[in-house]
């Protein structure tokens, strides 16, 4: 309706014209820029080295490397099962009943979620203190202080111990996509089954779960790709550490870069990381395709 | 429905049991804890406070140097949050409403955006800053932050604007509108509420961004709050009362703005995942 007049008025391609630029600029240059540096041995100060595809042979060697990335994917297989299943319960809870203040609850259970990671990685540092941390002072308190421990500190509970803490905040996500997807199903089909005498396990198997299932899809794979750049959490409470137990991709890119001072080689690292992300993305665009054509 | 209503009479107790043991506690004892001083955190570390000590609010305020990082936040989220709402409303119309070539290899282009998490990025982003002299620079966290929010900022304006009543548009059109007139005066206002939405999702994403500013900004007086915050964690990290009162000056107004644009926010969220970032 609208070309044929844009010929004596302001092209549509100086509406796109202020984002694009921005974008290319700060966006789309940095891209290419990254996969430029990873082609040069470089300390970020002196004159660089062309070495081509070396660092992308040393990273397929590099012990390190697939520790950390063995940790994302053990934090990945966690976070598909503990934060989904919590929050699928909880939005079951505060949308499938007619239950006085589940709005309030709503808004309480997403709180976590808007915080900045590193208050959340005050509180819980606080929450895991040895000493005066809730955990410890509550298990001395009820008798079990066999159980205490150093739970930031031990390099077999520190992945677990960061993991519960993004938890924390991760399951505010999946509820609140969840209770979406929940509230847009026709309560008609519910009203069905119960006259049928379904019970509520089968109610939810029958009737909730393949109307979710999109969602699920959406939800299991956000939090697959969301696994793989964790980094404030982990830096700020650990650094990777005690010795590489925490160690996790990002935090890895950047000891190479900045701390190492190996630019190009952190920058491989980066290109690694975004491959695995982008492979992410791909397996879930085509999931969703699939679970399209089904509908 | 009366099945659904006994049932839910049951859960309630269970459920606010959930939200107090799972969000509620640690909050109250995060501030519960801000408001001791060292004896009572080492004798009663789960109890309430016996004796108030607000000084450690003053002491957190001024050790921790809020002050500064909160307005060094504010200067960054607002040019960010109005520079994605302002770029992708002018291309997402562009987007919704014309025709022209190149248009989907251009809306392709943005969407490769939604793919790479802005995290890969900071090693380039930060020798560009070095060479464009943006080091420790406020524009340094502004404008790649603007760049990696416009792809879904456009997508979900362009969406928005596409499912405008067409009647109104072509109303404007008749009336003799421009391209801008359309835009100011019919696509604008109409709008409002996903711009809305597209803005506090941005406002909190920006106001939480942390690892950028850790690559960016090595001088204290541009620190954001939460790398301050992080920087006073490292300092006073066994004065408990005191680093939980800067946890609760750091949290208190991103809860008052949520609280008050849940709304706004939960939907950003919702349309954020749904659009498969």
């Amino acid at each position: 309706m609208t070309n044929l007049r844009w010929r004596n008025d302001i092209p549509p391609l100086l509406f796109i014209a202020p984002a694009l630029v921005v974008y290319t600029g700060f966006f789309v240059y940095p891209l290419v820029k990254l996969l430029e540096l990873s082609l040069y041995k470089w300390d970020g100060i002196l004159a660089r080295k062309f070495v081509g595809l070396r660092h992308y042979e040393r990273l397929l060697g590099d012990e390190r490397f697939w520790e950390a990335l063995s940790h994302n994917f053990s934090w990945m297989i966690a976070a598909v099962i503990v934060p989904v299943l919590f929050g699928l319960l909880l939005a079951i809870l505060l949308s499938r009943s007619s239950m006085y203040g589940s709005i309030v609850f709503r808004t309480i259970f997403f709180m976590p979620q808007v915080f900045s990671s590193v208050t959340v990685a005050l509180i819980w540092q606080w929450i895991y203190n040895p000493s005066y941390g809730a955990i410890n002072v509550f298990l001395s308190a009820i008798g079990l202080e066999q159980l205490t421990q150093g739970w930031l500190g031990d390099s077999d509970l520190v992945l677990p111990s960061l993991f519960i803490a993004w938890s924390w905040v991760h399951y505010g996500f999946t509820m609140i996509i969840f209770i979406a997807a929940i509230d847009a199903v026709d309560e008609v089909f519910f009203d069905a089954a119960k006259v049928d005498g379904a019970n509520l396990w089968q109610q939810f198997r029958h009737i909730l779960l393949p109307s979710i299932r999109g969602a699920l899809t959406t939800i299991i794979l956000v939090t697959a790709i969301s696994s793989f750049h964790i980094f404030d959490l982990v830096y700020v409470l650990t650094r990777g550490g005690p010795g590489d137990a925490s160690m996790v991709v990002p935090v890895y890119m950047l000891e190479s870069a900045f701390t190492l001072r190996r630019v190009g080689y952190g920058a491989t690292v980066a290109i690694a990381m975004g491959l695995v992300i982008v492979g992410f993305s791909e397996l879930f665009l085509a999931l969703r395709g699939v679970y399209k054509d089904a509908d | 429905m009366a099945g659904s209503a006994s049932r839910s009479r049951r859960k309630t107790p269970s459920i606010q049991s959930m939200g107090y043991a799972v969000v509620i506690f640690p909050l109250v004892w995060v501030i519960a804890t801000s408001l001791k001083d060292r004896r009572q955190i080492i004798q009663n570390p789960l109890g309430l406070p016996e004796v108030y000590y607000w000084s450690n609010y003053a002491d957190a305020w001024r050790e921790g140097n809020f002050g500064t990082y909160f307005v060094n936040s504010t200067l960054v989220v607002i040019p960010t949050a109005l520079g994605v709402v302002a770029l992708a409303l002018l291309a997402a119309y562009a987007f919704a409403m014309f025709r022209f070539r190149g248009k989907n290899a251009l809306f392709t282009f943005f969407l490769i955006g939604l793919t790479v998490p802005l995290g890969i990025l900071v090693i380039p982003i930060f020798y560009q800053m070095v060479s464009l002299k943006l080091v420790n620079n406020l524009w340094a966290l502004i404008l790649p932050q603007t760049a990696v929010g416009l792809p879904f900022a456009i997508l979900l304006l362009r969406g928005f604007i596409h499912e405008l009543p067409k009647e109104v548009l072509d109303a404007g059109r008749i009336d003799g509108c421009s391209n801008w007139g359309i835009l100011r005066f019919i696509v604008l206002p109409l709008s409002r509420p996903a711009l809305l939405s597209v803005m506090i999702f941005n406002i909190v994403w920006v106001w939480n961004q942390f690892l950028l500013p850790v690559v960016l900004i090595q001088k204290a007086s541009a620190r954001t709050l939460p790398q301050g915050l992080s920087v006073f964690m490292g300092r006073y990290g066994a004065d408990f009362g005191l680093l939980m009162a800067g946890a609760t000056i750091s949290f208190v107004p991103v809860v008052i703005v949520y609280v008050i644009f849940q709304r706004q926010f939960i939907k950003g969220i919702a349309a954020g995942a749904l659009s498969g970032i």
